[in-house]
Parts: structure tokens; C-alpha cells; sequence
């Protein structure tokens, strides 16, 4: 088991910074999970800590070991990838033991933590299978054993759930959860799905355009977003922004309507008096008219079941507002809404800053 | 609707019938020979097509014997199997240092096989003549086989880097990270996924080597050590009356690579679709 430690870790390809400079310290048996939308080098620093991508410029340790240099091999990780990577013309038997033959190791010691590592997963009644003839969620279990038996300082996942259906990335995930609670080993996690993000780590990092935007908690990424981009990338629906100004001692939107309760909120706008109101939709409440911040005109309805997703716009910007489930109104009535107190970000017009 | 729907039938029609006149192209002048190669002397005389009143695999019996054909089968056999084998096991290790490592001159060198390939025999065929008796390899089945390495290994390091170019990069990613050194990732991982190519690889060059004339013509001149291709040259001088015997001889020469075409068949069509679909 180990702790990683990234100091200004460069990564470049030819003239193209990747990534200009992380330092991040994941703790000894951390789950952590990097986040971001395609192309923010989240999947090219799991590559790095890998050993399968150079490092340009700063330091990587993995425990107490500096392995900038160090090949992929003698890191001690072990790595799950997005499309399994098994090898097709080996049985899931030798699929598991192949790393530990590389090492030289006993054939009874790789039969018992193979046979140990397919009772976890689950995948014992097909160990003399091919993977061509297994299914999606069966490879992937693989996957995560041929990983397991390695006894592997830190896990590493590469977008691990995303070839699997719904239903089936649910279960997978919780395992996975389920698997570093039993496991104990330091474990990162890439992946584009901020759901996965918030069900699974003990830290998320967000990241975009390969710089880190805020690593905290599911619940301080969730709660307390560091900027605009965060605000919005955690959440789902994601979070409702409006552009504001300060009218006396109230926020006031671009059509002029002011939002009564809003005070606290007025007094952290900067001197130049506009900035940007954040709202989650789930943080927007039905209320009585007379204590309506905004009057919803309702567009459209998607009833989910456990709540009901109300859509409208208000002062030109396109809303969502979660409800209760037994609430249905149709297109065309207007529903009063109020942010929850306390709820609401504002975040800085030019940089997408938080205004605390 | 009717009128697109015909229009669309007559134009499938058009193309059968030009998938078909090909098809008899090819296969038309093949049958003749086959069918040529079991006539008499007699049946010839009543038309090309004619068939015979029974099939004359004597023909089949005087080549082999007259022809020496028993000799030259073997001498093929023993120039192309080291050609074919070795020339496989060079251009894996090659193609895999083009496809993954990266070392000075890489693409100098590139540019050299790729050159090699394009130059005909034709125009070293004189020099090659004097190194090889310089060394005193004349009239030896090392003086067959060396030179056709030589020729092999540019095509079969290229088709090899290709081909495993092709392979799924997280599969030697894995690898990697299992600990299995370079030559364990050749071995244990890249070869068997490569089984198709090399299957495709070995078909090609076993038919190139097989057909091979000038070399072995220029630097082989005792019939102990002539090939198939050779024999048959000399077969047709002192044959050139007996037609039937002939076309038999030829039918010969040819039966080993459709052979192994029809044994490798399947295996040969997976390597030339290779990566053309997940």
C-alpha cells in the first residue's frame, strides 16, 4: 500500500501542454477519483502515474520512491482499462496469472490467489473460459482480477464502466466500491461520469484543460464548489446559472426583476455589481406566491419517478427545477419558485470564481 | 417505385454477369489445364474441351519420373520451408522494433526496405552471381535460399510492423504492466494474436519463393539442386511434343501452392481483413 505524490508533474506532447503542472497528494489507502469532460488529461495523468506516458517536468513518488523514471512494471500498480485489455487467446485462468508467472512465482501460490481473487469476484465458474466468451460485466470482473491477484501498491482505473450498460455500471460500481473497502489499497479512479465520481470517492479531483479545479469530498465538490466550471460539471441536472446585478440591496436579473431574500447574497457581489447566481435545481423550492423569487413558466415536464424535473427560463436562460414527485404542472402554468436559503453560489462574471 | 426497383435488378444482373465472365476467366484456362493434363496424346486432337474416354494419370506418373520432377519437388520444399521460416521469425522481430521501439536511423532504414522491394532481381541478379561465388555458395541450396531471405525480409518487416500496428494498444499496455519483458510480449502475447497475419505473411512469401526462377536459374546450374519452376523449363525442352505430360508437369508445380492456399485459406482471408472491424 502506498501514497502517491505529484509535484508540478508536467506532461507534454511535442509543442502541446497536456498538463502544465498538478501537484496532488493521494493518500495511503485513499480512493480518489479524477473527473473532468473529455480531453482534460484526466486519463492521460492516470497514464503517467502508470508509467506508460513520460513525464515532461516535476516529480512523481509513488510511496516513498521517486519513479519518474521507473517502468511501468516496477511500480507496483496495476491498472484496469476502459476496453478490459484482456489477452483473447488465453483462458481467464492464465488471463489472472500472467503477471504473477512474469514474476517467477510458484504455480500452487498463483493457483490459490487466483482461485482467492475469482471467489471475490464472483468469476470462479469461469475460469476456463475464453473472454470471447464472456459478457461485458464478466470481462470486466476479470479485468479487476487479473488486478487483484497482483497485490498491486495502488489500483488504477481507466474509465473502467463506461462500455456497460446502465444497469450494469451500477452494479459494477458499487463492487468496485465494495472491492476498496475490502481491499484497503490506494486507488484512482478516472471518469467522465460525475455520478460515479460522487458515489465512489473518498476525494474528487475535477479537472479541466489539464489543471485541477477543486479536490475535495463528494460532499465539499457538491456543496461548496470552487468555481463556475466545478458548479457545473458536479450535479445532475447541472447547476442553473443566471447572469445578476445589485438593485439596492437586492440581486436583480437581466430583465430587471429583482429577487426578494437576497441581501446576503448582494452584499458579496464585487463594486462592479454583476456577477453570476448559481442555483442547483434541486435547491430551488416550490413556494407560495407572495414569497416567489421567480415565477416559473413552465416548458416542459419530465416526471423520474422519485421527483419531477420542471423546465423554464427565466430572464432569457434556460432552467431546470427539481420538485416533488407528485407535483405535476403542464406546460404553460406558472409554478413560484425560491431558492433554498443558503443555497444559492455567486460566482465572479469573468474568471467563474466563487464569491464566498 | 416498379420502374427503381427493375432499374435496380438490372443492374445486379450487369454485375453478376461481369463477376462471372471474370470468374471463367480465371478459371476456364485453369481447367483446360487440368483437363489437358489427363488427355492422351489422341484426345488432344478432338478439341480442347473434349473429354477424355477415361483419365491418363500415367501423364501425371512420366512427369514425376522422366521430369525429375521427384528431385526438384524436394529441392523446393528445402529451399522454401527455411525461406518461409526464418524469413518470419526475422520480419516479427524486425516489424516489432518498427511498430514499438524507437532507434536511430529508424526511418532511414525504412526507406531502405522499402527501396529493397522495389528493386527487381533482375537488376542485381549479376552481382549477386559474383558475391555468391566469391564466397563459394554456386551450385548449393544456400545460394537459393540466402539471397531469397534477403529479398523476403523487407516485405515481411513491413507487413509485420503493420499488422501489429493494428493490434489493440491497451492489450501490450497490459502486458507491460504484467511485468513481461519485450521478448515475453512477443512471444506470449503479440505472435498469437498474430496468427492470422502470419498465417497471411507465410502464404505470400511461400508462393513468391516456391515461383522463384532467376536465382535459382542463375545460381544453380547442376539438376541436383534445381527447384520446380527450374525443372519445368527443362521439362518443356525435352517434353515439347508431348503436350499432355507437360500440362502435367505444370499442374505439378502448381498443386503445392494451391494446397496450401486451401489449408491456409481461412486464416490467409482473416489476416487481409485484420483490423477491418472490431
Amino acid at each position: 500500500m502506498a501514497s502517491i505524490h505529484m509535484q508540478k508533474l508536467v506532461k507534454k506532447y511535442g509543442d502541446l501542454t497536456v498538463i502544465p503542472g498538478i501537484d496532488l497528494q493521494i493518500a495511503d489507502h485513499e480512493f480518489v477519483v479524477l473527473v473532468g469532460p473529455s480531453g482534460c488529461g484526466k486519463s492521460t495523468l492516470l497514464r503517467v502515474l502508470a508509467g506508460l506516458e513520460t513525464i515532461d517536468g516535476g516529480d512523481l513518488f509513488i510511496g516513498d520512491r521517486k519513479v519518474n523514471t521507473v517502468p511501468p512494471s516496477q511500480r507496483d500498480i496495476a491498472m484496469v482499462f476502459q476496453d478490459y485489455a484482456l489477452y483473447p487467446h488465453m483462458t481467464v485462468r492464465q488471463n489472472m496469472a500472467f503477471a504473477l508467472e512474469m514474476r517467477g512465482m510458484a504455480g500452487d501460490e498463483i493457483a490459490t490467489r487466483v482461485q482467492q481473487a475469482a471467489k471475490l469476484l464472483d468469476i470462479d465458474p469461469y475460469l476456463d473460459r475464453r473472454p470471447k466468451a464472456l459478457s461485458g460485466g464478466q470481462r470486466q470482473r476479470v479485468a479487476m482480477g487479473r488486478a487483484i491477484v497482483r497485490d498491486p501498491q495502488v489500483f488504477l482505473f481507466d474509465e473502467p464502466l463506461s462500455n456497460l450498460d446502465a444497469k450494469l455500471r451500477a452494479q459494477v460500481r458499487t463492487e468496485i466500491k465494495a472491492l476498496s473497502q475490502t481491499l484497503r489499497t490506494t486507488m484512482v479512479f478516472v471518469t467522465h461520469d460525475q455520478i460515479e465520481a460522487m458515489t465512489m470517492a473518498d476525494r474528487i479531483v475535477v479537472m479541466k484543460s489539464g489543471v485541477i479545479q477543486q479536490v475535495g469530498t463528494p460532499e465539499e465538490v457538491y456543496e461548496t464548489p470552487a468555481n463556475q466550471f466545478v458548479a457545473s460539471f458536479i450535479g445532475s441536472p447541472s447547476m442553473n446559472f443566471m447572469p445578476v446585478t445589485v438593485e439596492g440591496e437586492r440581486l436583480a436579473l437581466s430583465d430587471g426583476h429583482t429577487l426578494p431574500g437576497t441581501a446576503d447574497l448582494a452584499r458579496r457581489v464585487p463594486e462592479k455589481g454583476s456577477a453570476t447566481l448559481g442555483v442547483r435545481p434541486e435547491h430551488l423550492a416550490v413556494v407560495p406566491k407572495d414569497e416567489a423569487s421567480l415565477m416559473a413558466n413552465v416548458e416542459l415536464v419530465e416526471p423520474l419517478g422519485s421527483d419531477t424535473l420542471i423546465h423554464f427560463t427565466v430572464a432569457g436562460t434556460k432552467a431546470i427545477a427539481r420538485v416533488e414527485p407528485d407535483r405535476r404542472p403542464r406546460p404553460g402554468d406558472v409554478v413560484p419558485l425560491a431558492p433554498v436559503p443558503g443555497k444559492a453560489h455567486l460566482f465572479e462574471t469573468a474568471s467563474g470564481a466563487i464569491i464566498h | 417505385m416498379a420502374s427503381t426497383s427493375s432499374t435496380t435488378a438490372v443492374k445486379a444482373l450487369s454485375f453478376r454477369i461481369v463477376m462471372w465472365l471474370f470468374a471463367l476467366m480465371t478459371i476456364i484456362p485453369f481447367g483446360l489445364l487440368l483437363l489437358t493434363s489427363v488427355k492422351s496424346k489422341q484426345d488432344l486432337f478432338r478439341g480442347a474441351f473434349a473429354l477424355p474416354d477415361y483419365p491418363h494419370f500415367e501423364n501425371y506418373v512420366s512427369a514425376w519420373v522422366d521430369g525429375h520432377f521427384g528431385i526438384y519437388f524436394w529441392n523446393s520444399i528445402i529451399v522454401v520451408v527455411p525461406v518461409v521460416a526464418i524469413s518470419i521469425v526475422l520480419g516479427l522481430l524486425t516489424g516489432f522494433a518498427f511498430a514499438f521501439l524507437s532507434f536511430p536511423g529508424k526511418k532511414l532504414i525504412f526507406v531502405l526496405l522499402t527501396i529493397g522491394m522495389m528493386v527487381p532481381t533482375e537488376a542485381f541478379i549479376i552481382p549477386l552471381y559474383y558475391e555468391m561465388r566469391y564466397l563459394g555458395l554456386i551450385n548449393s541450396y544456400a545460394a537459393m535460399i540466402l539471397p531469397q531471405i534477403a529479398m523476403s525480409v523487407p516485405f515481411a518487416t513491413l507487413f509485420m510492423a503493420s499488422a501489429m500496428q493494428q493490434l489493440p494498444k491497451d492489450i501490450l499496455e497490459a502486458a507491460m504492466l504484467d511485468g513481461a519483458p519485450r521478448g515475453m510480449i512477443l512471444r506470449k502475447v503479440i505472435v498469437p494474436l498474430m496468427k492470422p497475419s502470419i498465417s497471411s505473411l507465410g502464404l505470400f512469401l511461400f508462393i513468391w519463393t516456391w515461383n522463384e526462377f532467376l536465382i535459382p536459374l542463375i545460381l544453380v546450374n547442376d539438376d541436383v539442386y534445381r527447384t520446380m519452376p527450374l525443372g519445368m523449363l527443362f521439362f518443356q525442352g525435352r517434353y515439347t511434343v508431348n503436350t499432355p505430360v507437360l500440362t502435367a508437369g505444370a499442374v505439378l508445380v502448381i498443386a503445392p501452392i494451391i494446397i496450401v492456399y486451401l489449408i491456409f485459406q481461412r486464416k490467409f482471408i482473416e489476416g487481409l481483413t485484420a483490423g477491418a472491424s472490431k
